[in-house]
């Protein structure tokens, strides 16, 4: 088990570390002078000069890449071009944001994910199954903001229930009205639930091949225990794993989620940054991301040793 | 020529399997009409896609009509139109992108996992590594990034932003395609008929295209499917986000932004791109799924 | 057979069943026209090659066929019809008045469950045990079983036994609730040949211990006559001869139950000669054709009449009170195949011209591992597959290698041939060093050792035709030019007895037997010298290996090619090698002149491997040795005998202490004996009726 840890953990540092650079090139090295485009049309000479002195791009590139990491190890990732502020004050409350949004989907949409692909798992080709496979298709199917759109354009603009902009104002937390988090985690839920049911789905109709599964029917076991005990347990083990490659996915779907509804919360704020070329902010989400994604796989394999008796690492 | 028609027969057999399956009998029609229209649609299409109507005043957010089937947009433009002309460069696009992404995913998949040993180590960290990152993510940051500036050869200038798509789709698709090829290889490569080969003295490229490549065909096709419709949201999501394929080509993912501004009183203008954009998609899905019942293959979706 | 199965009626009834499976391609009658019955309190032996039907026919008494399926005939229980039993009658009756034991113990339990709590949740269901009962019960039941440490079986996973101990638990799993009927479908299929032997001294006192009806099918002729009372032979979906045991293998009244006795290598007899395998020609009637009016196995009858195509013969009543569903059964005579006629001895050529040297040849797989990956103290060594073996191959002659799995037969075959290199010693093909990796040998040393492996789909690509092999090999090996090259195919297609028009073929077209035959003309196809052939037959079927064996045999005789035959079925190993090695854990226990080393005195562990193989003659004595457990996985060397954790003849702790010196047989100096018992007090030890040694309390567990 250490050994695995140790194993685990050395390839997220080397990942993150390849990943870091890799934004740094992206972002500082390619797109040409940052001065330039914060000033705009004010750019004279001397203005640009100072402002590249100001934000140390008149240094070699390999030592910002090393200053940067440097910061990031003791978790300050600079300020903010455009607010002029610490990162590490602007993000939290946006990680919170997010947070709320991408956790209100996955605790209403997993458990009703898995029932469903069980269901229609354990006997395919019925009717049941016919229904929920061709849901699984349309909600893999349709991009988030289609989705989002449409809710839209159901729930706000036709039907009036909800308020189509979810914007929280200055001061209140998304729990001051909780109804603008329904639309965006709707969207968020319409392919995470089409994605892991459609897995759920394939995985239990495996199991259900298998001899042991054979072996507990012909125990004469009723079929709900033999489903409860014997399919689910093995069913589920590759699931965990999609679930959460389906987090670091769903870190994706909160981009255009949290901008069709402009809801504020990490994507939003990653968007804007593109947009107003605010390098340093860009460069600390995008490691956000990648560093939350590779974790949580981390702990759906963490996860999987667990459940799974096959697998004891010495 | 021979080869070449050997190829066309077997996508011909491989067509037929997949229309056996319900799910290709329905996605394959459906993608047929796509792929017609990305064509030849330009030509067909009733109106400009992108010329104003004049007067703008009577023609702007029509409501559907026998005039305009699918009404007009804040510009008067004939939305039919421009849904029948948005297909051409999103298409080719993601085709080109998943493309590239699968014929380079599969080349480093077989020779990472035939070879083996350290080099297959490090190569499939680099996968790792290029997987840790949500694909929209880098999509956008290479747009926002690099899709302004110009392009380093002044011939590609014209395509820029397209070349960028196509190669962002192509990098984001290549670590998933090699890490499922490599585990297909790794599998084929203890059967005995790829250990006879190397008792008859065989060498390493041969084996690979001559005895492990056929064997992938079936796994290549399924990726092929899932990685296209990938490809397909990820730049419909650009184009969402206004980082898509280049204008003057109507962008359905920009058409459905642009529309939200009038959900209340033109709801028609969301209608058709969003449509176009799911039926797409569905298709492609449900082709993929067709593949997979066709092959033998388990159901199990690929991540 | 005991008094039960005289009187009443019989426990389970089937009666000219028949079960065909709808699927796109196709229907496919699985079984065509099967009857049977089993009485309580005897074992009936179900026989048959793979794809005649009797898996199925074992599945159908439980009641357990996809919705594809479509049944006729009937199938009682007691008098019910099981086919049209409700869902919750089935329930009532699986488990507790039918149960069954499958094929493979490792794929039938479930992982994620401890092996305890799957048993009683059989006992909670059926017996409506409470927990405590049930706990005590299981334990009960691991006892009855004879697996050691019953307590604490219960609390492993299926994955922390061995493949023994998996059946015991699926065996107590099914007596849980006493059942009425017992279904063993090959649960000794994929063992060990030891611990198979281990499995059918259970089976066989469970036979007399409990009240039930046990229906046993199985391919192995040999399990067969060591377990059952009576036997039904299934040949295409029917069953052809039903008939006592002895009167099966003494008096066979159905043409097909006679070849496939005499495709049995027979055990080395008094006289000394082994006698030549009679083969059955063609393959079994395909399931995907219709049915016929006609005898099914006429095409391949040997004294096939036009009567036999003119009408489906029935079930007849035979002299020898067995019935049979041959017109002519009268005319069956168990010589009908072929005269007994003596194996035709390869060139005598003791002390020929060495071909292949392998000396102190060692294979270890993986690296040290350390306790913090990069840094700390190495905790893991790497596996010791192959440690120091030595032997030579002659010219023209056959060197046996046997063990258990786990033995390092495999590895031995792949180092040989280069396909794994070697971590020390050396390989040497007429006195040259031969390189570590096939990549590195020339071209004439790649053209002069070939190699044939167990599984025969996997030999062919899939996606190429049969022919692609062939010519490839061909345009490796000779300087034949592209005509040339496909004329030579077709020869070597006819040496290995299938036309030419099988080139063209996809492999997925042939049958296993035809996949195997196009595996040898291309390890044909280059002249070789040496044919490394690695359980080449164990994936056949009787009839089939027969043919592979003899076209085998053939070939070298022709060529004078010398072959490296590796099996875990000694009755094979016997027919075809001059020379054998016995490997256990890597190490060499014994080698030497086939007949020296098979004859006593011999290792206590080839003992126990002569011991274990099952003898196609119910009549043969039950044999006495038996081992426990599994070949250990090394990673230390050995202090001591490498056979000593296991030996059933261990003398004290000199065999923990001191490796064994070699010791060399009376009759050859050519046979060594790895062991710390001096040679003749082994052969007093090894004498028919000599004390019989308790091999449980002399063994690991």
């Amino acid at each position: 088990m250490l050994r695995f840890l140790i194993a685990r953990l050395s390839t997220i540092g080397v990942t993150l570390l390849v990943v870091s650079g890799a934004i740094f090139v992206v972002t500082e090295i390619l797109p040409g002078d940052v001065a330039q485009m914060m000033l705009k049309k004010e750019a004279t000479e001397e203005r640009l000069a100072a402002l590249r002195a100001e934000l140390n791009l008149d240094r070699p590139a390999h030592v910002r890449y090393l200053s940067w990491i440097g910061g990031v190890v003791r978790g300050d990732f600079g300020d903010s071009y455009v607010q002029k502020r610490p990162i590490s004050e602007i993000v939290p409350r946006r990680i919170a944001h997010s947070l709320v949004l991408a956790l209100f989907a996955l605790v209403l949409g997993v458990p009703v994910a898995v029932a469903a692909g069980v269901w229609a798992g354990v006997r395919p080709d019925t009717l049941w199954d016919r229904v929920v496979s061709t849901v699984g298709l349309v909600g893999i199917s349709l991009p988030e903001f289609v989705t989002g759109v449409m809710l839209m354009l159901v729930l706000a603009s036709t039907l009036h229930w909800l308020p189509p902009s979810s914007h929280i104002l200055a001061g209140t937390t998304p729990w001051t009205r909780p109804e603008i988090l329904v639309m965006p985690a709707l969207t968020l839920m319409g392919v995470l639930f089409a994605y892991i049911m459609r897995m759920t789905r394939a995985n239990v109709m495996e199991v259900m091949q298998t001899p042991y599964v054979r072996t507990a029917v012909l125990k004469g076991l009723p079929m709900r225990r033999v489903i409860l005990r014997h399919v689910l347990p093995n069913a589920m083990l590759p699931t965990i794993t999609i679930i959460a490659t389906n987090f670091g996915w769903m870190l994706g779907g909160l981009i255009i989620v949290e901008n069709v509804f402009s809801y504020p919360g990490l994507g939003q704020l990653l968007l804007r940054s593109i947009q107003t070329r605010d390098v340093p902010l860009l460069e600390a989400l995008s490691l956000l991301i990648a560093a939350t994604y590779a974790f949580s796989n981390l702990v759906a394999d963490l996860a999987y040793t667990a459940l799974n008796p096959r697998i004891r690492y010495a | 020529m021979g080869a070449l028609a050997l190829v066309v027969q077997r996508i011909a057999n491989a067509l037929r399997l997949v229309l056996r399956t319900p799910s290709g009998r329905i996605g394959l029609p459906i993608l047929l009409v796509h792929f017609i229209l990305a064509t030849i649609g330009p030509w067909l299409a009733p109106y400009s896609a992108t010329e104003f109507q004049q007067p703008l005043v009577e023609t702007q957010l029509q409501p559907p009509s026998w005039e305009f089937l699918f009404g007009t947009d804040q510009f008067g433009r004939d939305i039919l139109s421009r849904v029948m002309s948005g297909a051409t460069t999103l298409i080719a696009v993601s085709v080109s992108g998943a493309a590239l992404g699968i014929a380079l995913g599969a080349a480093i998949g077989m020779s990472s996992g035939y070879r083996g040993g350290r080099i297959d180590e490090i190569v499939m960290r680099v996968m790792d590594g290029l997987m840790s990152f949500p694909s929209l993510l880098l999509a956008l940051l290479v747009m926002a990034m690099l899709g302004n500036r110009p392009a380093p050869i002044e011939a590609l200038q014209s395509n820029w932003q397209n070349i960028l798509i196509v190669i962002t789709i192509g990098v984001v698709t290549l670590p998933r395609v090699a890490r499922v090829i490599r585990s297909v290889t790794l599998s084929l490569k203890t059967l005995e008929f790829v250990q006879s080969a190397r008792l008859r003295g065989e060498g390493s490229a041969y084996i690979i295209f001559r005895e492990i490549l056929p064997n992938t065909l079936p796994v290549l096709g399924v990726e092929a499917s899932v990685r296209l419709s990938y490809a397909i949201l990820t730049i419909s999501s650009l184009g969402f986000l206004g980082l898509g394929v280049q204008p003057p080509s109507p962008d359905w993912g920009l058409m459905l932004a642009q529309s939200r501004q009038f959900l209340g009183h033109a709801p028609w203008v969301a209608m058709a791109p969003a449509g176009a954009i799911a039926s797409l998609v569905v298709g492609v899905n449900l082709v993929s799924d067709g593949v997979k019942q066709a092959s033998g293959l388990p159901q199990e979706a690929t991540t | 057979m005991s008094q039960h199965a005289l009187d009443g009626a019989p426990l389970l009834e089937v009666k000219d069943l028949a079960v065909a499976f709808h699927t796109p391609r196709g229907t496919f009658r699985a079984i065509r026209n099967a009857s049977l019955t089993v009485h309580r309190g005897e074992l009936v032996g179900l026989v048959g090659e793979s794809g005649c039907g009797k898996s199925t026919l074992a599945f159908a008494v439980m009641g357990y066929l996809p919705d594809t399926a479509d049944v006729g005939g009937s199938l009682r229980f007691e008098g019910n019809e099981i086919s049209k039993m409700s869902d919750a009658e089935l329930c009532e009756l699986r488990g507790n008045r039918i149960a069954m034991v499958y094929q493979d113990p490792a794929t039938s339990l479930t992982p994620t469950m401890r092996v305890g709590a799957q048993i009683q949740e059989v006992l909670r269901e059926h017996l409506r045990m409470d927990a405590e009962r049930a706990r005590e019960r299981t334990v009960e039941l691991f006892e009855s079983v004879r697996l050691a440490d019953p307590a604490a079986v219960g609390m492993r996973f299926p994955h922390e036994l061995s493949g023994g101990q998996q059946q015991r638990v699926v065996i107590a799993m099914a007596l849980a609730c006493d059942p009425d009927l017992l279904i063993m479908d090959e649960p000794t299929t994929g063992l060990d040949v030891t611990t198979e032997a281990t499995i059918l001294d259970l089976v066989a006192d469970l036979k007399t211990r409990v009240n039930a009806g046990i229906l046993y099918v199985s391919h192995n002729l040999g399990v067969i006559a060591r377990v059952a009372d009576r036997v039904s032979v299934m040949y295409a979906g029917q069953t052809i001869e039903e008939a006592d045991v002895r009167d099966l293998f003494k008096n066979p009244r159905h043409p097909y139950t006679a070849g496939l006795l005499s495709c049995v290598p027979k055990p080395l007899g008094a006289s000394g000669a082994v006698t030549k395998l009679s083969a059955i020609p063609g393959s079994v009637y395909p399931a995907g054709e219709g049915d016929v009016e006609a005898c099914l196995f006429a095409d391949r009858c040997p004294s096939v009449q036009d009567a036999c195509r003119e009408q489906a013969p029935p079930m007849a009543l035979t002299d020898v009170g067995s019935s049979s569903r041959c017109l002519f059964w009268a005319g069956v005579r168990p010589g009908m195949w072929g005269a007994d006629e003596e194996r035709e001895e390869a060139l005598p050529t003791n002390g020929a011209e060495p071909v292949l040297t392998a000396k102190s040849i060692r294979r270890f797989y993986g690296s040290w591992k350390r306790k913090y990956l990069f840094f700390g103290p190495r905790v893991q060594p790497p596996v010791r597959a192959v440690t120091d073996v030595d032997f030579t191959v002659g010219r023209g002659r056959t060197l046996g290698i046997v063990g258990e799995s786990g033995s390092g037969k495999t590895t031995v075959a792949r180092a040989v041939v280069g396909l794994v290199p070697l971590t020390g010693g050396e390989n040497q093909l007429h006195g040259e060093a031969l390189a570590r990796n096939v990549d590195d040998r020339t071209r004439g040393q790649q053209a002069a050792m070939r190699m044939v492996f167990q599984n025969p789909t996997a030999s062919l690509n899939p996606k190429m035709p049969v022919r692609h092999a062939i010519l490839r090999s061909l345009k490796k090996f000779t300087s034949l030019n592209s005509r040339e090259r496909r004329e030579r195919a077709v020869e070597l297609m006819e040496a290995v007895g299938l036309s030419a028009d099988y080139l063209s073929r996809r492999p997925g077209e042939l049958s296993g037997g035809q996949q195997q035959r196009v595996a040898l003309a291309g390890a044909f196809a280059g002249s070789a010298d040496v044919i490394v052939a690695d359980e080449a037959v164990s994936a056949l079927d009787v009839s089939v290996q027969a043919q592979v064996l003899n076209l085998l045999k053939a070939h070298q005789r022709e060529e004078g090619v010398s072959y490296i035959f590796i099996s875990h079925d000694l009755a094979v190993v016997r027919y075809v090698s001059d020379d054998i090695l016995v490997l256990y854990a890597g190490h060499v226990a014994e080698c030497g002149p086939a007949d020296s080393v098979l004859a006593a005195p011999s290792h206590p562990y080839t003992e126990a491997l002569l011991s274990a193989a099952p003898v196609p003659d119910p009549d043969a004595e039950p044999t006495r040795i038996r081992l426990e457990g599994a070949v250990p996985t090394l990673r230390e060397a050995f202090k001591g005998c490498f056979f000593a954790g296991r030996c059933p003849r261990k003398i004290g702790s000199v065999c923990d202490e001191k490796p064994p010196p070699a010791r060399t047989g009376p009759g050859s100096a050519e046979h060594v004996i790895y062991c710390h018992i001096p040679v003749d007090e082994l052969a007093e030890m090894q004498q028919p009726g000599a004390d019989p040694v308790d091999a449980t309390s002399a063994s690991s567990r």
